[in-house]
């Protein structure tokens, strides 16, 4: 790992945008903040890969963009492949004197469908290859642009429209969630990096992303990106439902690097998982039983990470 | 001057790549083009060429692997065939939308099933809509020759779109054939080193393939539908050059052989018509007025060309060898598309379509006999029995 310039807190980080005004996104969209947090730690010398989704839709409506540095369409399934693309492109060209400045940043910016679902061929194969990508997954837990379908991220219970509830199936979605960056992390020998963000801590994000360029191959990096208007709770609401996904234990943030995970936070508790998704309209309809289920589930999940620190009881 | 070799269709094709001096090239194994990676492969250990090799993880990741090459500045190759050739589809249109001129090597090969090896143009035809330059060599110089003409042609400010560089499995793939390998000189006076304005570089940042609202979308096409529909005169000035400097001179749209007197033709593109030609040089020597029309461009269609050069005959038989099915005229694409470009001559040709060769047989002398039967049956009684066969089934 080379060095990186660490940014000390969110009053010091660099005032110059990358990701500007002007897009189409919802109100409170957590993607679209996770982007210009990526983008602002990236800085001018970035290519930004945009497989479909979210952020190709609500970004590039009407052949505008809000990016002050390139960016190009890929299609859902092949974000990887086109970055790996672009990263030997540069690579050769320079070194074949056809082209004259530095090896960009090359940065993927994936949707969970792109990266976990649809898009897990050409990202596991990129990171096989060894190529200098940062893959950045802006996880909203769905296929939002298509009006909320489940992904392999959307969590145990969560309504969409293919996981609706009745009477036959109370809780909606039945299956438990794909957990990507363990997925990736302990398959891919040439892979250097591996996080977890969420855009509730974004001085971590930005140190994450600045870290994840400064490896000499690829990285990962998954993004938890609240969804207000796919999970169903007020817009002014994005940040404090990313900040208790963390403080609850849905979302786990961490590093993973030379074979260990390094938690991030120091957890001196966890909330109930029913704090959090009492506050979500897309779990409203679950009864106390699928609580507990989830309850289970994430105390499994922390645990893999080393998150041992106990569940609180108040409620 | 360049060097004379006895090559295969693969090598030659690797050759073609090594003097357009390619940076990007992606690959995955599926026979029977899998010769050309190996060749590169080669090439780049042994230092002949300097190009990065990326071991994409099917063949939609290969196209996806020259989309994003070609769009930062690159020249970028791949290739398929079979099943890899329609494992690709999705990827395409994005790349001949995005005007990114790479280049795809595609080496026939059946569909699934029945999985045998043998050589087939379905494969390729079924992705000719695409808005890419599409054509077949018949001979392994013609391979290394399009290589670079297509090149050329694709990367030129006028066009800018991508190029399926088509060869029959094995006929052409495997087999050795006597191959002008130019010299690189020659090479670079021909092909200038690709520009694209409109690339990936943070120094003049752009947006590439922003999604556009349902009014966007029809003048996009129609640029493209343009730039496909204009390519004639870079083709005509392309090949003119490409005479000029290596000495080959080919017909852009269709070779003529023994046609000049010729009531009767055999149409049809790639290795199976350098059988015919053997097939009609016989009949010439009994005195028969038979030729061959080889078609060279098969997209963009030159029906213009057709309308004008093939009104004379009295009959055409068209050679498709792919499989169609249900499509209009019961024989292949090349039938459908001759039919339409003679329409306005009317029922003064007669056509008839004949699916051969399929599963990569070998279209046999005797089965092209056969073929020229019906149509001098035709050509004496004035009377078409019947207007298409699959051989050998039906014939």
């Amino acid at each position: 790992m080379s060095e990186y310039e660490k940014i000390t807190s969110v009053k010091n980080a660099p005032d110059k945008e990358y990701y500007m005004p002007g897009h189409r996104t919802c109100a409170g969209c957590g993607p679209a903040l996770s982007y210009r947090l990526v983008a602002k730690a990236a800085g001018p010398n970035t290519i930004f890969i945009g497989p479909t989704g979210c952020m190709y839709v609500a970004n590039t409506s009407y052949s505008c963009g809000p990016w002050a540095v390139p960016w190009i369409h890929a299609q859902i399934t092949n974000g990887g492949a086109v970055a790996s693309g672009i990263e030997t492109a540069y690579k050769t060209m320079i070194r074949k004197g056809k082209y004259k400045g530095e090896q960009p940043n090359v940065v993927v910016m994936a949707g969970d469908g792109g990266s976990v679902d649809i898009g897990l061929q050409a990202l596991s194969a990129m990171l096989y290859r060894g190529h200098k990508v940062l893959f950045i997954c802006y996880d909203n837990e769905s296929y939002a642009n298509t009006g909320i379908q489940t992904s392999p991220t959307t969590p145990y219970g969560a309504w969409t429209t293919f996981t609706p509830a009745g009477p036959v199936i109370p809780e909606g979605k039945k299956l438990f969630p794909k957990d990507n960056p363990k997925l990736v992390a302990h398959g891919h020998p040439a892979l250097k990096y591996v996080a977890t963000a969420s855009i509730g801590y974004p001085v971590d994000l930005m140190n994450k992303v600045r870290k994840g360029l400064s490896m000499e191959g690829p990285a990962y990096l998954q993004i938890h990106a609240t969804c207000p208007k796919g999970w169903q709770f007020p817009a002014d609401q994005t940040i404090k439902m990313a900040k208790l996904a963390v403080q609850t234990g849905m979302y786990q943030l961490y590093e993973y690097e030379n074979g260990e995970y390094k938690l991030s936070l120091n957890i001196k508790e966890r909330k109930p998982v029913y704090e959090y998704m009492k506050l979500q309209g897309r779990f409203s309809h679950l009864k106390p039983e699928h609580f507990e289920k989830t309850q289970a589930f994430i105390d499994g999940r922390c645990a893999e990470v080393g998150i041992s620190v106990p569940v609180t009881t108040e409620s | 001057m360049g060097k004379i070799k006895r090559i295969s269709g693969c090598v030659a094709a690797a050759q073609a790549v090594r003097l357009a001096d390619v940076d990007v090239i992606s690959s995955y194994p599926i026979r029977p083009y899998t010769g050309i990676m190996s060749e590169l492969a080669r090439m780049i250990a042994d230092g002949e060429l300097d190009a990065e090799l990326v071991y994409a993880e099917g063949e939609h990741a290969q196209l996806s692997v020259v989309y994003g090459a070609s769009a930062a500045g690159a020249r970028a190759y791949t290739g398929s065939s079979g099943v890899g050739v329609t494992y690709a589809m999705e990827v395409y249109s994005p790349l001949s939308g995005e005007r990114l001129p790479v280049q795809m090597a595609i080496g026939d090969r059946t569909l699934d099933p029945p999985g045998d090896f043998g050589s087939e143009h379905t494969d390729a035809e079924c992705c000719r809509d695409q808005g890419w330059i599409q054509g077949w060599a018949s001979t392994q110089q013609e391979v290394l020759d399009m290589a670079l003409i297509y090149y050329r042609v694709g990367e030129d400010p006028r066009v800018m779109l991508p190029q399926y560089a088509c060869q029959d499995g094995y006929y052409v793939t495997h087999i050795l054939g006597t191959v002008d390998i130019p010299d690189e000189a020659q090479v670079k006076e021909f092909l200038p080193p690709y520009k694209n304005h409109h690339v990936l570089d943070p120094k003049h940042p752009q947006i590439i393939g922003a999604q556009i609202e349902p009014e966007q979308g029809p003048p996009m096409q129609y640029q493209r539908r343009m730039a496909i529909d204009n390519i004639n005169p870079v083709l005509i000035q392309a090949y003119d050059e490409f005479g000029k400097i290596f000495g080959r001179k080919y017909d852009p749209f269709l070779e003529e052989y023994m046609t000049e007197d010729a009531d009767i033709v055999m149409f049809g593109q790639g290795a199976h018509m350098e059988t015919a030609k053997a097939v009609a040089k016989r009949l010439r020597n009994l005195g028969e007025k038979v030729g061959v029309v080889r078609l060279r461009a098969f997209r963009p269609f030159p029906y213009e060309e057709i309308a004008k050069r093939m009104s004379k005959y009295k009959a055409i038989g068209v050679l498709d060898n792919s499989a169609q099915f249900g499509i209009s005229g019961g024989a292949g694409v090349l039938l459908t598309e001759l039919r339409t470009a003679l329409y306005d001559v009317g029922d003064k040709v007669k056509t008839v379509g004949f699916v051969a060769g399929l599963g990569g047989e070998v279209v046999t002398h005797e089965e092209f006999l056969r073929m020229y039967k019906k149509l001098e049956d035709i050509v004496k009684t004035g009377k078409v029995e019947k207007t298409r066969y699959w051989v050998p089934f039906e014939l």
